[in-house]
């Protein structure tokens, strides 16, 4: 069965300055997966992120989504059917989580208007509901914890009620309990509502674990794109990390000995 | 956090407290009417102690509160595009290029007096585009703003103190606009005060929602399908109208954008859906109370409302960040 790619990649550059940064990338992201970035650092993942999201220009080639170049996609609507959760986050010191999750329905709105207020409620709901949040809604997102912050601002991009969610390092930050909350709450989101997820990770094996499609990246090109189990190999690591680790299979599926 | 019935009953008190600071207003000064005698003197019969306060009282008092509604909101909208709780009309030099610009037009084109709050207009935008692109390095940073802005503010004034001082201050009205002296004010300059102000302030209602999405930063503000350039650049100009009609007919008025959001903040807090009626309210009744106190304190002479806010001001605002743990954001 051909599955459908919602993102299709063709021949990417990008440089910052004389800095040549993606150098002829080509992907396409397949419709209802988990695929994740991985890499080392400086190898270009961060700015193809960007790149995917609109956040910066290409300088030639193109990002289609669904057949759609996304440079010429309105924000608004790009909005619409893309949510974005970024690493780094800040709110004012006494927003609500509620008030905040409610920011997610402002791609629907004009004038800051609201044309379907009992829909905006109802998509506000259903978010805190998913990500568990609903017991803090009216608590100000500045006192909650790291890992419930994260939470929160995933709440906020499901109120964009999109099929489509990009996390960038979603884990960076959090202790190792609050980072398997997160990786779980992403694995339901794909599963059940059967959002297309593509995330940066910087744990190898939390990649492998929880990712249909691993895509690693080196030097501002693609090495390999496939299943963890099909692409994880020694020479992977060494050729993407520059180190020498060992692969073990634990139930079935493979891990990496980060030491 | 502020309960949702605390912020109501602020703004309810703030609004009550204005009321009746301009029935004091009113009676304020050598002439004194009774508050009965003043209904009846404006809304029955003509009464000479009442008209003669309804010509000079009353426009002074009401382009006190125009006047300082206009520089708080503008306050407001600058702090929410830069991101910059210090961000203020004069200290980024939008009330000095409005100040300059109005200067030169009532020095050399007396004939253009009736356009000043467009030529004002102009000068604020001036500075403010110069501030804008000498600050914009693939994108604004709060802090270049801020450091721009102080430079080309320091500049705008200085050349507005030299061109006053070297025409020895004998441009009676240029001097008033340097000074920020609202004496001597008629219907009509409150009239092109009014018409300007309003426009600004129901404009900056429409802009609250993108205000309030602006406190993310600016690469989630992205991803919620807002154009943060395109954005920050309608609420500068709306800020940058709101300072320069103001600093065209009361001159430059330093701290009043800077305190009035603060001690908002504290009180209905940081959306702006609320921040920015309430801003408008409190920014009235604040340069009001200031207006008054100089005009009473050193009886029969008046000090500046602008020095009284600065006075004033300062130690108020010290106190308010002290007490409170979220000002400083």
């Amino acid at each position: 069965m051909p599955e459908n790619e919602v993102f299709k990649i063709k021949n990417l550059h990008f440089a910052y300055g004389k800095h040549e940064v993606i150098k002829g990338l080509d992907l396409g992201i397949k419709e209802g997966a988990v695929t994740t970035l991985i890499g080392a650092n400086g190898c270009g993942k961060t700015t193809l992120f960007n790149l995917i999201t609109k956040n910066l220009k290409p300088d030639s080639g193109e990002v289609l989504l669904n057949g759609e170049d996304v440079s010429r996609t309105k924000l608004k609507d790009f909005a619409k059917k893309v949510a974005i959760v970024h690493q780094y986050n800040t709110a004012p010191p006494d927003l609500t989580v509620e008030k905040l999750v409610e920011y997610g329905r402002s791609p629907y709105h004009t004038m800051g208007l609201s044309p379907d207020p009992a829909e905006d409620e109802e998509k506000v709901k259903f978010a805190l509901q998913i990500t568990d949040t609903e017991k803090i809604k009216d608590k100000p997102v500045s006192e909650l914890s790291g890992g419930q912050k994260q939470r929160v601002w995933i709440a906020m991009a499901l109120a964009q009620d999109t099929k489509i969610l990009f996390l960038d390092e979603p884990t960076t930050y959090l202790d190792v309990r609050y980072q398997l909350d997160i990786l779980r709450l992403v694995r339901k989101l794909n599963r059940e509502f059967g959002i297309t997820v593509i995330m940066v990770l910087h744990d190898i094996n939390q990649s492998l674990y929880y990712s249909d499609e691993i895509v690693a990246m080196k030097e501002g090109k693609i090495i390999t794109h496939g299943k963890p189990e099909e692409v994880i190999s020694s020479e992977l690591v060494k050729q993407v990390y520059g180190v020498d680790l060992k692969i073990q299979q634990v139930d079935g599926k493979p891990f990496v000995i980060p030491v | 956090m502020i309960s949702r019935r605390k912020k109501v009953i602020s703004f309810i008190v703030t609004a009550a407290a204005l009321l009746a600071l301009f029935l004091i207003s009113v009676n304020t000064g050598s002439l004194k009417v009774s508050p009965s005698e003043l209904f009846r003197g404006l809304f029955i019969e003509y009464d000479s102690n009442v008209a003669t306060i309804y010509d000079l009282r009353f426009p002074r008092i009401l382009i006190a509160m125009l006047g300082g509604a206009a520089m708080a909101v503008s306050g407001v909208l600058l702090q929410a595009v830069m991101k910059n709780p210090l961000a203020d009309p004069g200290i980024i030099g939008i009330s000095s290029g409005a100040s300059l610009v109005a200067v030169l037009i009532t020095a050399f084109f007396p004939k253009l007096y009736f356009f000043t709050p467009l030529f004002s207009f102009i000068g604020g935008m001036l500075a403010f585009l110069l501030v804008y692109s000498l600050s914009y390095k693939g994108g604004l940073s709060p802090l270049r703003i801020i450091l721009v802005g102080v430079a080309v503010n320091a500049m705008f004034t200085g050349l507005m103190s030299a061109f006053n001082s070297g025409t020895g201050s004998s441009y009676s009205g240029v001097a008033s606009i340097v000074n920020a002296n609202i004496t001597m004010k008629t219907w009509s300059d409150f009239e092109t005060l009014f018409i300007y102000t309003v426009i600004g302030l129901i404009l900056s209602f429409f802009v609250t929602g993108q205000c309030n999405l602006l406190q993310l930063e600016d690469k989630t503000a992205r991803s919620l399908g807002v154009n943060v350039t395109k954005s920050r650049m309608i609420i500068s100009v709306i800020a940058v109208l709101l300072a320069a009609i103001s600093t065209a007919v009361i001159g430059p008025i330093s701290f009043l954008g800077l305190i009035v959001p603060h001690i908002a903040r504290l009180l209905v807090g940081s959306n702006h859906r609320l921040l920015i009626p309430y801003s408008a309210v409190l920014g009235a009744f604040i340069f009001l109370l200031a207006d008054t106190i100089g005009r009473t304190v050193a009886y029969p002479y008046e000090i500046s409302a602008a020095v009284i806010m600065s006075v004033i001001g300062g130690p108020f605002f010290i106190i308010l960040l002290r007490r409170s743990s979220h000002a400083g954001k």
